[in-house]
């Protein structure tokens, strides 16, 4: 492992933690069977630190906890989730971002379709922070992923990606961008893919509050629908207090185009091989939005395994 | 190697083909004139199974086999092959990958292993230097941004990699410029065999200029009213269809 890697393992109601970095201190450990809290704390550093989380399933127990994330001055930090969640959960995190601070959160999940599974994120950004947030996930049975943005000062940034593929699942999403300063700015995207007979939800809100001028927010979310029975609705909400911003939204939903379908058979594609190149390509517009070549890599890797 | 008898397709319930017949012999090169609406798109896309055309009588036997009876796949992987005249744009695919995809799809056809990495990229690079592809044309999505030449250049530059045994090209020629031309006709000139037949489909001259068709047939309402020699091409190109 890296000096600068921290590796958290949560097995059933355990966690094992690995921290190797002397800018990363975690607290709450000794108590965390009881009290299901972690904390983790990141300090300025010359290089991008890093936190591992893995959830290593081989007990039947649902996995409850919580971490409250805090990315103090100047300090950098590139969260990876790749966990498998084999049973319930209900995860929350509470990130706090501090002045000049930057994070990336990229989550790589896999459900089972027989589960219960809840995510819920609230973050703060303080001046000059950044945060890109970057979301994969195949669905459950029911899945929500809740996100909450509070853009607290001048100049923070917020960049969401979101890819939902479900298969027969129910897949509730919601992400509150909330704009309490003027100057901040924050760029939402969000794809999901319906197969079998998912329905998927998507609430995009945006709130600016009145005086939150030079505001830019803009919010995209598109949908396939793969197979008669599925059902994709997609919401955009945008609650704009000031007239000084630039603010934009755009949804869309259908099913594969007909006539790229029709150009890839053409080619001595098979009908089911078109289908998996189109919802690839459908998917795989979000790279380009990724500067992490390893991260891009590993984003390829899950849309190509869960389509 | 295609028989086409009394064909009738519609598209939307708007008839477009009447009674069409054509037959056309292995080795041999036949362009398809005609005014706009005549139906050569039509024919061309009818061939290659395009759900949008649909069938309503007649007949088309393809080396043998009822071409009717066969997917859009099943056609290409037999040796058909159609160049559209308005490639289909395919955002977050790679034309590499793509190209290398649809390679596969045939050798696999084939009982031939997949083409390797670097065995493709060398015969991608010699294919593109031919055609004046620019490589990184390759790293870009199928067809999303290129130019009306790169696209038409990547019709061929497919072409050439499947190797076709029957080749409709509809309107190829439409949004290329002389020397971008001159570089695809050469290239269709080089893949013309005795054991492979094409079909130009064309509203001008230009292009049979650079590849000269053994026969010429002009579409007007759906159906063929006059077939010759390439003169008649050159006599339509004075004269026009009226």
């Amino acid at each position: 492992m890296n000096k600068d890697q921290c590796s958290i393992t949560f097995n059933g109601t355990t966690s094992i933690i690995e921290n190797s970095s002397t800018f990363i201190s975690i607290s709450g450990v000794e108590e965390f069977i009881e009290t299901k809290i972690l904390n983790i704390e990141v300090d300025e550093s010359k290089t991008t630190q890093r936190v591992n989380l893995i959830l290593d399933n081989c007990t039947d127990e649902p996995i409850n906890f919580e971490i409250n994330l805090k990315i103090n001055e100047n300090a950098k930090l590139e969260f990876l989730d790749e966990s498998i969640y084999s049973n319930d959960s209900n995860i929350k995190l509470n990130t706090t971002l501090h002045k000049n601070s930057y994070f990336e959160l990229y989550k790589l999940n896999i459900y089972k379709n027989k589960n219960i599974n809840l995510f819920y994120h609230n973050c703060s950004l303080l001046e000059n922070s950044s945060f890109k947030d970057y979301s994969f996930s195949n669905g459950s049975k029911e899945n929500l992923n809740k996100t909450i943005i509070n853009l607290n000062d001048i100049n923070s940034k917020y960049l969401g990606s979101g890819v939902s593929i479900n298969n027969s699942t129910n897949s509730n999403n919601e992400v509150q961008i909330r704009h309490n300063t003027k100057s901040a700015s924050s760029d939402c995207y969000f794809k999901t893919v319906a197969k079998g007979s998912s329905k998927v939800n998507f609430d995009g809100i945006i709130f600016v509050d009145n005086h939150c001028s030079k505001t830019v927010s803009n919010q995209v979310s598109k949908g396939l629908l793969i197979g008669s029975e599925s059902k994709i609705n997609l919401v955009p909400k945008l609650e704009i207090y000031n007239d000084d911003v630039e603010c934009s939204h755009g949804a869309a939903s259908g099913q594969p185009d007909k006539n790229t379908l029709f150009y890839l058979t053409s080619r001595g594609i098979s009908k089911e091989d078109a289908e998996q190149i189109y919802v690839e390509g459908f998917l795989s517009e979000f790279f380009a939005t990724i500067d992490n070549d390893l991260m891009t890599e590993k984003a390829k890797k899950f849309i190509n395994l869960n389509t | 190697m295609l028989e086409i008898n009394n064909l009738n397709v519609s598209v939307d319930d708007n008839k477009i083909l009447n009674n069409l017949s054509l037959s056309i012999k292995t080795g041999e090169v036949h362009a398809i004139m005609g005014p706009n609406g005549s139906g050569k798109s039509t024919i061309a896309h009818t061939l290659a199974g395009n759900p949008n055309y649909q069938v309503e009588s007649g007949s088309i036997s393809f080396n043998g086999k009822d071409l009717l009876d066969m997917e859009p796949t099943e056609r290409s992987l037999d040796g058909l092959f159609l160049a559209f005249q308005y490639p289909i744009e395919i955002p977050g695919v790679t034309n590499a990958s793509y190209l290398r995809q649809i390679m596969n799809s045939h050798r696999k056809h084939q009982g031939k292993d997949p083409i390797e990495a670097g065995a493709f990229l060398k015969l991608l690079k010699e294919k593109s230097t031919y055609l004046k592809i620019p490589f990184e044309m390759h790293s870009r999505f199928v067809n999303t941004g290129f130019s009306g030449g790169e696209k038409k250049k990547n019709e061929v530059l497919q072409m050439d990699l499947l190797d076709p045994k029957l080749i409709i090209m509809d309107e190829t020629d439409s949004g290329l410029d002389v020397d971008a031309l001159k570089v695809t006709a050469d290239a269709v000139n080089q893949m013309k065999s005795q054991n492979r037949s094409l079909i130009i489909v064309t509203h001008y001259l230009r292009l049979l200029e650079y590849i000269k068709p053994d026969f010429v047939h002009i579409f007007q309402n759906g159906q063929i009213i006059e077939s010759g020699d390439s003169s008649l091409a050159t006599r339509i190109d004075k004269e026009g269809y009226e």
